[in-house]
Parts: C-alpha cells; structure tokens; sequence
C-alpha cells in the first residue's frame, strides 16, 4: 500500500533541483498530515516524497521586522501558536485557529506551508491568513515569485503554485494598534478539526468606526477559502453596531454565498450557520479590539 | 544532488536506507525503507508494540509518540525522519520492574477496559505532565481530546491525569510494579 521513494535534500537549493528533475512524480511532503491521507485514501499519486523537514532550520519561523510579519512555510502550528508575536492582541484570530486546530499531535507536524499549499476549504490557518491580505512567496531554480493568497486558489486542491516550486513564506503587513481579528468554526466534534463552517474576521476599528474590515469564509462558493468582499464592503464606514451587523449578515452575505449540500450539512445550514458564527466574530473582533 | 531513484517495478525494489536513533534511551541502528512510516519501523523492526494502529491517518491518538519532546502520530511520520532524533514509547517511560506515575493513576481510577487507546492514552498524559505538572482539568480536557476511547474510559482519564499529578507533585514518579499489581 505505502509505496513510494523519499529524496532527502541537504537545503533549499538541493530541494529545487530535485523538483526540477523528478518534475510531476515528485511532491513536497510537509507535516504529511494531508497529503500522507490522502495518499492512503488513493486520492494523490506520487513516485517520490522530497521530504522538506530538513528545511526547518532555515525555514521555520515567525517574525515581525520592516513592518512585515513573516512565517516560515515549516513553521508548525504548534510553534506558530506558541510564539511571542502570538501573545499580541492584533493575532488574536490566529491564536484562534491554532488552539482549535486539530488536535495536539497534528499540531506539532501540520505547517503553515501546508495548510497554504493544501487548497482545501477547511484550511484554518489559510483563512485567517486571508483575513491580513498575506501574499505567498514561491521559490523555484529560476528565482522568487510572490502571490497575494487571494489570488492563489484555483479550485479544490489546485493552485496557481507550479511543480518546481515551493512554498517558501507567507508574509503580511504589520496591523496597527487599533487592529484585532477573530477566527471561528462550528464541527461536531472538538479535536476533528474538520469544521462545517469556518471563519476568519480582522479589522480596524477608530472608536466604533469599522476603518477596515476583511472577512474570510472556508468557502463562498468555490471550493477553497475566499473572502466575503461585498459583505466587508457594507461595513466598512460604518460603525460596528448590531444593526449593521444584521444588515450584512441578513442581507448581503447570502447574496454573494452559496454552500454545498453534502451528507454532513444542507446548504441552507451552512448558511445559517456562516451568518451565526460571523455575527459572533464581528461582535468579539469589536471586544478584543477595545481591550475587552 | 545525488540521484535517487530507483525502479519502481516492484516494491522490493526499494533501497534501503539507514538511520540511527535513541529509542527509549537506547542507541539503535535499523534499515528503514522510503515508504516505511515510524508506527511500521517501532513496532516491526524494533519490536515496540505498544505503539499501535488504529485509524491509520491522524485521527485517533492510538500511535503517538514522544520524539524529541514533542508528541506526534507514528502513522503520519515517515520513519526516514526519526534519524537523529530521540524517541520515547510507552516501553521506555519507567524503569524496568516499575511503573510510571500515570500508569498507576490509570489503574487507581480504574480507567482500564479494553487497554487497547491507554499506550496513545499514557504517552499523551505523559507530555502533558512533563510540560505542565499542575494541569487544569480543562487543560487536560484540552490535550486529551485527540484520543480516541471506543469504552468511553474518559472521565477516567481526566481523573486519572489529575492523580498521576498528584502523585508527581509528591516526588513519587515510579512505583514498583509489585507495590500495583496486586
Ligand atoms: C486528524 C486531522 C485533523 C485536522 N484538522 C485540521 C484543522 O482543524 N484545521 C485545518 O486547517 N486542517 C486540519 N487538518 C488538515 C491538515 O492537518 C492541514 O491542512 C495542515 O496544515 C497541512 O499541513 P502539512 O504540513 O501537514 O501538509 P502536507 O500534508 O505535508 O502537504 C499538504 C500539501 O501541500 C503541499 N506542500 C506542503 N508544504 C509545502 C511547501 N512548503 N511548498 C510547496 N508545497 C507544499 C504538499 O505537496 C501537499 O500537496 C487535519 C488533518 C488531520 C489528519
Ligand atoms: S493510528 Fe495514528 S492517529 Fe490513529
Ligand atoms: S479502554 Fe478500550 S479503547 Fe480505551
């Protein structure tokens, strides 16, 4: 059943030839918490494994210099939960989605890299990555490329990444002060993971004047993390009153939402369910910014 | 870079590749193939059968082990990757003839009905315990709940970390499996 070989390389530059020779029969391997899965469900084909755990030297991290915030594609969720840079109020919604992803020993293999490179609706740390507007920074033997994360999905489990390519960094602008973001799922059962619903919410607020609000659901429609922009749009100069919030969860987010039937939820659910947890992020996104 | 592939004609074709790691303490040398998972190399190769298999994919805790201080499904580690590392199973958390402090706990509360989630279940409460050795019940709660228990042992286990707790608190980290085993 498990049958594969595994190159593993001595840096960076080492893994990207090897990319570049094995082409399409070759897949970067991660934490595994997806991909070995898959493999195992029939789901992903492969010859080799370039296992990219020797790269954790250089590329596991989490910092904040220059004005940019900056993870290693290997950092695991573990340590980007237990970072310094984590304690700040303004990555609230990250710490969310650490602290409710998986459970304990998917936390300290499944990376930052990974739930990018993933393109699943249910990636956690990739909404919530949405919600800062993070771009992607892809490194191949021809040099660097970076992608806004908004624009890396092409469909479930597709991305604009190409084979030779790896996930180096996800990066994005430092919040100001003012700024805090929320990350919320509903599931079945806690320590699963795998939520029915998902979501991210970050914003700006002057007094109660939402300045900057961006809304990220695990789908909107397509199958893969998006953003909710017509409902971030009713909010944005508005001040973050009940009201307001009804009005876009009532009226604009089911205009621009449309969700899957499937034997875990009916799409009408999900619907109910993305209004819910999305009032809720609002109102706590409001509270954690006045320090409440 | 070094070429590495081989023909992939039929599975035994395969190389071998040899790694070396501390198991339990010990200093071991095994040949591991590429496909080979660590659940496969401990248990097989190495004869650690406490290790074991439920799901097979990250969703029931009956496989975790410590490596290098950190807990981690065997059925979703590649065992190329234990070269170099330290790894602590169920086996190696007391001394021989003695017990581990959670292990008598579990016993204490009578948390055993089956057995088959307790070496997922020890391992677990183990890390938790070395990180945290006052643990809240909802920080056990929280680090337990990717243990699967088909008897329902749960509220067991809760109990029984908070003793094990206890006892660790006392300096009382290893009892004589005679002192147990009545
Ligand atoms: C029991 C269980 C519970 C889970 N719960 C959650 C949950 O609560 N929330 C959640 O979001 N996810 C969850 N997941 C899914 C999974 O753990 C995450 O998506 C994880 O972040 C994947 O990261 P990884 O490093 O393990 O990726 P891998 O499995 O190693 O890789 C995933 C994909 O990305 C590619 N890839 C990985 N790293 C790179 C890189 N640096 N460059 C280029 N390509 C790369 C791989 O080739 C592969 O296609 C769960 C999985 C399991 C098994
Ligand atoms: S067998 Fe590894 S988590 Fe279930
Ligand atoms: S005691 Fe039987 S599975 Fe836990």
């Amino acid at each position: 059943m498990f049958r594969f070989d595994v190159y593993i390389p001595r840096d960076l530059r080492d893994a990207l030839e090897a990319l570049r020779i094995y082409g399409e029969e070759m897949l970067p391997i991660g934490g595994g918490t997806d991909l070995l899965v898959l493999y195992r469900q029939g789901l992903v084909k492969f010859k080799t494994l370039l296992d990219l755990w020797p790269l954790r030297s250089n590329l596991s991290y989490v910092k904040l210099e220059g004005g940019l915030v900056r993870l290693g594609a290997l950092t695991t969720v573990e340590e980007l939960e237990s970072s310094e840079l984590l304690k700040d109020k303004r990555f609230a919604g990250l710490k969310d989605a650490c602290r409710t992803f998986a459970t304990t020993f998917i936390r300290s293999l499944a990376t930052v890299g990974g739930n990018v490179g993933v393109a699943h609706p249910l990636s956690d740390i990739a909404i919530t990555l949405l919600t800062y507007d993070a771009s992607v920074r892809l490194r191949s033997l021809d040099g660097e490329r970076v992608i806004p994360l908004k624009n890396f999905y092409l469909d479930k489990r597709k991305t604009v990444k190409k084979p030779e390519e790896l996930i180096t960094e996800v990066f994005f602008s430092e919040p100001p002060n003012n700024a805090s973001s929320v990350f919320a799922k509903l599931d079945r059962r806690v320590g699963h993971g795998m939520g029915y619903v998902a979501v991210g919410v970050y914003a700006e607020l002057d007094n109660r004047l939402v300045k900057e609000v961006r809304i990220a659901f695990d789908s909107i429609g397509r199958p893969f993390p998006e953003r909710a922009l017509r409902t971030e749009d009713s909010l944005r100069g508005k001040e973050l009153s009940e009201d307001n919030i009804n009005r876009a969860i009532y009226e604009v987010l089911p205009k621009e939402m449309s969700r899957i039937n499937d034997y875990r939820a009916s799409a009408e659910y999900r619907i109910y369910l993305s209004q819910v947890l999305l009032k809720r992020a609002l109102l706590e996104v409001g509270r954690r910014i006045g320090g409440e | 870079m070094s070429k590495v592939g081989v023909s992939h004609a039929s599975w035994d074709t395969y190389r071998d590749i040899e790694i070396s790691f501390k198991v339990n303490g010990k200093e071991v040398k095994v040949k591991v193939k590429p496909y080979e998972r660590l659940i496969d190399v401990l248990r097989n190769k190495l004869g650690l059968v406490s290790v074991k298999g439920g799901c097979g994919r990250g969703e029931c805790g009956a496989c975790v082990v410590i490596m290098n201080g950190k807990l981690i499904p065997t059925c979703l580690t590649l065992a190329v990757r234990a070269d170099g590392s330290e790894v602590l199973t169920l086996e190696g958390i007391a001394p021989e003839g003695k017990l581990h402090a959670i292990q008598k706990a579990l016993l204490d509360t009578y948390a055993m009905q089956c057995g088959f989630c307790f070496p997922g279940v020890i391992m677990t409460s183990k890390y938790l315990l070395d990180k945290n050795p006052n643990p809240s019940e909802d920080e056990i709660k929280e680090v337990l709940d990717g243990n699967l228990c088909r008897c329902g042992s749960y509220l067991r286990f809760v109990k029984a970390v908070k003793l094990a707790s206890k006892y660790i608190n006392e300096g009382k980290i290893f009892f004589d499996e005679s002192e147990v085993m009545r």
